[in-house]
């Protein structure tokens, strides 16, 4: 069964229209990586679904609900915040608060979940990014890597139907990429439901279930991989693939 | 120095003093809680973009800086009167320094909300929190840490500013200083007293202000 779909959301930013009409279909427990060149439109079009930016047309059924993107009101756009995760390509963790805060936070305000629960379920968030032993440090002690771990145990601990990643290790260096991919890929294996931008083809190779490629705002191909990555249907598609692949090594 | 002008400024010493516990901290205080309220409010209108609210808000800070607080004194305490509207001297008082520190208070908060990274408002609303709790727990807290130092400063500088109270017969330490001296003329030692007050005041003040930083200092480096 579809936890998402999304249907023709465009976008502009004044007169440059970013998304074309985008149209993506997500089955639980898939994992599904966006590619495409830099200005594509990718990150709009995950925050288009968060109502980070509001776009300009589309509908989004999301858990058998469905709004018109541009018209949607405060309850649905919580109602649906409510059952998503998003991981930021810069962490965004609130710096005023200790690693086990950042992940009680949302639980605690949103959800108004009893503190002691919240902590609970902190904790075995905090765990399973293998990060325990870090619960009482502020985001300023931490790595690159590890706050991007404390982040999506914090976008992990509300229990989302669904995890949105935008570039969560471009700002990383190799070493902790690694770290941060290792636990996206403990998550696929988990069943989670994952929408990933990334430029590491390889990982959306390994961990995929469904790839698209994206460029002007318009999905050029989408399908099923591997075979997305080892036979792409478009010219456009394989010259873009083979290009990133050379950069992989 | 002669042994009339050190009985005459030991005996003025409380005479003075008394006055500044009993008007210059109050009025300090009292206008800085205010106007900090003021000055969150109007930050907050600002940093939230809200269409109307915002330019009334712009109005007000331009006003208010752009005037000496002298006239706006004359004008609260001598003007309004003559609009049927009265106003004790301390309460003016308290009223015209709350409205200035609001002013400029509000400025020094809002740049302070805007230089907390805004990914930090995004990731709040993600995680299903609303406006006014990612206001209240995450930027409004980084915000006032940040603006602490400006805002001590500006409270130590309201202190020496209340002595312009006495201009509308608040009888503060300035005011007390001015009687004593009408009486004994003896202006130096007289006046260098009550600035030795001042400072007194003011070094508790910046002390108060260190002791605050270094306790605010708790989150991780920056
Ligand atoms: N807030 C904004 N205002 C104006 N233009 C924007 C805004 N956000 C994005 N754009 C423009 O929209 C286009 C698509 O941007 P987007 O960030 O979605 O691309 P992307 O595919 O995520 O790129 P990258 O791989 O570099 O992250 C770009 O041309 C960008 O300049
Ligand atoms: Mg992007």
């Amino acid at each position: 069964m579809a936890i998402l779909t999304a249907n023709g959301i465009k976008k502009s930013f004044g007169d440059t229209q970013v998304l074309r009409g985008i149209d993506l279909e997500v089955e639980k427990g898939e994992v599904i990586s966006i590619l495409g060149p830099s200005g594509g439109g990718k990150t709009t079009f995950l925050r288009c679904l968060n109502f980070l930016e509001q776009a300009d047309s589309g509908t989004l059924t999301f858990l058998d609900e469905t709004v018109e993107l541009a018209k949607a009101n405060k309850k649905q756009i919580r109602a649906i915040r409510m059952h998503t995760g998003f991981v930021f390509q810069n962490y965004n963790l609130f710096l005023n608060k200790t690693a086990l805060e950042n992940v009680t936070e949302g639980l605690i305000t949103a959800r108004k979940m009893k503190k002691e629960e919240a902590v609970k379920k902190a904790e075995a968030a905090l765990l399973k990014v293998g990060l325990s032993d870090k619960a009482d440090a502020y985001p300023n002690q931490l790595s690159g890597g590890q706050q991007q771990r404390v982040a999506i145990a914090r976008a992990l601990a509300t229990d989302p139907a669904i995890l949105y990643f935008d570039e969560p290790t471009s700002a990383l260096d190799p070493e902790l990429t690694k770290e941060v991919l290792a636990v996206m890929r403990d998550l696929a294996k988990e069943g989670m439901t994952m929408v990933v931008v990334t430029h590491e083809v390889g990982f959306a190779r390994q961990i995929s279930t469904k790839a698209v490629f994206m460029e002007n705002g318009v999905v050029v191909e989408a399908g099923a991989a591997p075979e997305f990555f080892d036979a792409p249907k478009t010219e456009r598609t394989k010259e873009f693939l083979r290009s990133m692949s050379s950069k992989d090594v | 120095m002669s042994e009339r002008v050190i009985d005459i400024l030991l005996e003025s010493f409380p005479k003075i003093l008394i006055p500044g516990l009993l008007r210059t901290i109050p009025l300090t205080v009292l206008a800085f809680a205010f106007g900090l309220v003021i000055a969150v409010i109007v930050a907050m209108i600002q940093y939230a973009n809200i269409k109307v609210l915002k330019e009334v808000c712009r109005f007000y800070v331009w006003v208010i800086r752009g005037t000496p607080l002298l006239v706006q004194l004359f004008v609260i305490f001598y003007g309004l009167p003559g609009v049927g509207i009265l106003i004790d001297p301390f309460p003016a008082a308290v009223l015209v320094f709350a409205v200035n520190e609001g002013a400029y208070a509000s400025e020094t908060i809002r740049a302070a909300m805007e230089a907390v990274p805004h990914g930090q408002m995004e990731a709040g609303l993600c995680v299903g929190m609303s406006w006014w709790q990612i206001m209240r727990r995450i930027v409004l807290p980084q915000a006032f840490r940040t603006a602490f130092p400006t805002l001590g400063n500006e409270m130590i500088s309201m202190l020496k500013d209340t002595s312009l109270a006495a201009n509308i017969t608040v009888t503060e330490m300035f005011m007390t200083t001015q009687r004593i001296n009408a009486k004994y003329y003896l202006p130096l030692a007289l006046y260098l007293e009550v600035g030795f007050i001042y400072l007194m005041f003011s070094t508790i003040l910046t002390r108060l202000q260190h002791y605050g930083e270094k306790k605010l200092a708790a989150y991780g480096k920056r």
